[in-house]
């Protein structure tokens, strides 16, 4: 009796052999420490030079300072550099003709993709180790670590990360040469940018597609913001991938075949995607609650209960309606259950609308009341949403008041850990690694 | 593994546009013996045993064993087919690959070790199979083929890239575990075919012109008004094509 356990055991261990063997990886591991640690470096010398001229409050959270500018570094490894390892894992098998033998058994589809699906998300998590260290750094510099938000910035890349070999899987599958598969990539990630261009200049649709870019949920992620919606829905659009990843890489199927079971898949996901997109919940895991409002004003929100109506008279590149949105709506969102937002106008900058008498104004209508206000701040929203439910406003609690973790440490023996140690530790494995093999 | 049926092969068709590689093939593969699938480059041999095996899709036909015809899984599970021109695993030893064939495929570990002794590849087991001559890799792959534990194994220019001595030897290799395995071999070297098969499978543009031993061979040739001008295969098959 052929058992699938012990195949899958196999599987593993010769995917990771030929992993360890893949130059690709090699030099993915290798270069992820200079690109960390000119991020790392370069975000704590400004925090230490902010810190040293005094103050307290927003500036000085790490999350914003260090983890998200550091575990940058991820998101360009994810974008450019691990496409190539996983094309190599996942379409190398096709190039040597492995693939052939290797699919004569029965669910090989199945068993060969969650083999190297796990082996690439090995080789991820190592690519990200420079990032930890950069952690252990901080910690060492007498920096603060909320293990929440950093949670929450570590799941957003090892999400994108999955979405990057969801996509790699595919192409390398789909196409028959890997730089083909790499150019599709690409041209996703390229697709992904456009989307998020266009979004800016026409908003609508467009903005919300973009809010579903793997950029756009990583950001989320660094901001310490966690939406179930974004979750499902890009964990849909990675089992989508590899579920085609695993239909194209089957053999002995006519293409008529596969095209019919890839549209039943992309359906199915659709759906699933489009049934994520409602989901609500969501966890704003920053210390300094950057996400949120105030405990307080949240309570009195929820407690109000009825639809409320906003109509922004905003151009999608007027930055008022990027800081309206950022901070008061995107907040909004996560405490009204029956808030309803309309973008209205007819440019895209704005410019050409300010002789407009109604340009610039938002408009909130709560219970059949209606209030016009200029102002984009979230005092200002609260203060109309406030007085047109009839509700006092809450005053926030003391203790509530995020004061930073100033600190005025430079960053001391970074450079040596990500520009000498790192280069030279990897060189040194992969060589031993080489010689263990031959 | 054996089951003592018969595989039938049964209208295999595949075409590439306009043009028609295989067409119609049909001939039956018998339980313990060694069947030679020979012709001309170009034929379509390795055509119809990438359809056997499941790495093309055919177009029509399929296998039908005592009287079924196969699924997908079972013929997964009745065959095993061996690739020509293939270099699998380059970074693994053939140690190792062949370790991972027999873990993967259930194969058949006590044969491992014997395997390995009568395909002289007891010096190359730390070799990576990257590192291999053609010749060297062709001997580790017909290891990895005669682990495995389907009934027939399918393999296609098993000889491709071996010297005579070579060829001899791994001619008796195969033909030692004629007891244990079905074999369809794709061979276009005659002269290596006639030194390992019991019967042949003749095709010719696609078609099969004839199937049967030498002598079953020649008789049709007779019939078909080409005398073959000595008994040998190689006259045969010339006599035929």
């Amino acid at each position: 009796m052929l058992s699938s356990s012990r195949s899958f055991r196999w599987l593993l261990a010769k995917e990771w052999r030929e992993l360890l063997a893949s130059r690709a990886w090699w030099i993915f591991l290798l270069l992820m420490g200079p690109l960390v640690g000119v991020a790392f470096i370069s975000a704590a010398g400004t925090y230490a030079e902010l810190s040293a001229g005094g103050g307290a409050g927003e500036a000085f959270s790490p999350l914003v300072g260090i983890w998200a500018p550091t575990f940058s570094a991820c998101e360009l490894g994810a974008v450019f550099l691990l496409p190539f390892v996983a094309i190599r894992v996942a379409g190398g098998d096709r190039q040597t003709g492995a693939a052939k033998i290797e699919m004569q058994r029965r669910k090989a589809a199945l068993l060969r993709t969650s083999a190297k699906t796990m082996v690439l998300g090995a080789a991820w998590a190592a690519g990200m180790a420079p990032s930890l260290l950069a952690v252990l750094l901080w910690r060492s510099y007498g920096g603060s670590v909320a293990l929440p938000e950093l949670a929450s910035v570590i799941a957003g890349h090892l999400l994108n990360a999955a979405l990057t070999i969801a996509l790699a899987t595919v192409a390398a599958n789909v196409v028959e040469h890997p730089s083909t598969a790499a150019i599709l990539v690409l041209a996703v990630t390229v697709g992904c940018w456009i989307v998020s261009f266009i979004a800016a200049v026409h908003g609508g649709i467009w903005e919300r597609l973009a809010g579903y870019t793997p950029a756009a949920m990583v950001a989320q992620f660094q901001h310490g913001l966690v939406q179930l919606e974004a979750v499902g829905v890009a964990g849909v659009l990675v089992l989508a991938g590899l579920g085609l990843g695993g239909i194209w890489m089957r053999s002995g199927v006519a293409t008529r075949r596969r095209v019919v079971e890839s549209a039943l898949v992309c359906a199915g996901a659709t759906l699933l995607a489009l049934g994520a997109s409602s989901l609500r919940p969501s966890w704003d895991l920053s210390e300094n609650r950057m996400n949120s409002f105030s405990r307080a004003d949240e309570a009195a929100l929820r407690g109000i209960g009825r639809p409320l109506s906003i109509e922004v008279h905003l151009a999608p590149e007027d930055p008022r309606r990027g800081e309206l949105e950022q901070k008061t709506l995107s907040k909004l969102r996560r405490v009204m259950r029956h808030l309803e937002v309309r973008y209205v106008s007819s440019t895209s900058t704005g410019l050409f609308e300010q002789q407009n008498e109604h340009y610039g104004e938002v408009r909130y209508e709560l219970a059949g009341r209606s209030t016009i206000v200029r102002s984009v701040t979230p005092e200002s929203a609260l203060q109309a949403i406030y007085a047109l439910a009839g509700v006092e406003p809450p005053s926030p609690a003391p203790e509530e008041i995020f004061r930073g973790h100033p600190l005025a440490a430079p960053p001391r023996g970074a450079a040596l850990v990500f520009y000498g140690l790192w280069p030279l530790g990897t060189s040194v494995l992969a060589f031993l690694c080489g010689r263990r093999r031959s | 593994m054996s089951d003592g049926l018969d595989l039938e092969i049964r209208g295999v068709t595949k075409r590439y546009g306009a043009l028609t590689a295989a067409n119609q093939v049909s001939f039956t593969i018998r339980q313990g013996e060694i069947l030679g699938l020979i012709g001309p480059n170009g034929s379509g041999k390795t055509t119809v045993l990438e359809c056997l095996g499941g790495a093309l899709p055919a177009d029509a036909g399929g296998i039908v064993r005592g009287g079924r015809v196969l699924s997908a899984g079972e013929r997964l599970d009745a065959l095993f087919y061996l690739p020509d021109g293939i270099a699998p695993w380059p970074r693994l030893t053939v140690e190792q690959s062949l370790a991972f064939v027999v873990a993967y495929f259930g194969g058949r570990r006590e044969l491992q070790d014997a395997i390995v002794a009568e395909l002289q590849l007891r010096p190359l087991l730390r070799q990576r199979v990257g590192e291999l001559s053609k010749g060297q890799r062709k001997r580790a792959l017909l290891a990895a083929g005669l682990l495995t534990s389907q009934t027939v194994l399918i393999a296609d220019e098993p000889f491709d890239g071996l010297d005579l001595p070579q060829t001899r030897e791994v001619a008796g290799v195969l033909r030692a575990h004629k007891s244990r395995r079905t074999m369809l071999l794709s061979i276009h070297q005659i002269g290596d075919a006639a030194r390992v098969c019991d019967r042949f499978v003749l095709l010719s543009g696609g078609q099969v012109l004839g199937e049967g031993t030498p002598s079953e061979l020649a008789a049709m040739a007779r019939a078909r008004g080409r005398e073959p001008a000595t008994p040998e295969l190689e006259e045969v098959f010339l006599a035929l094509v």
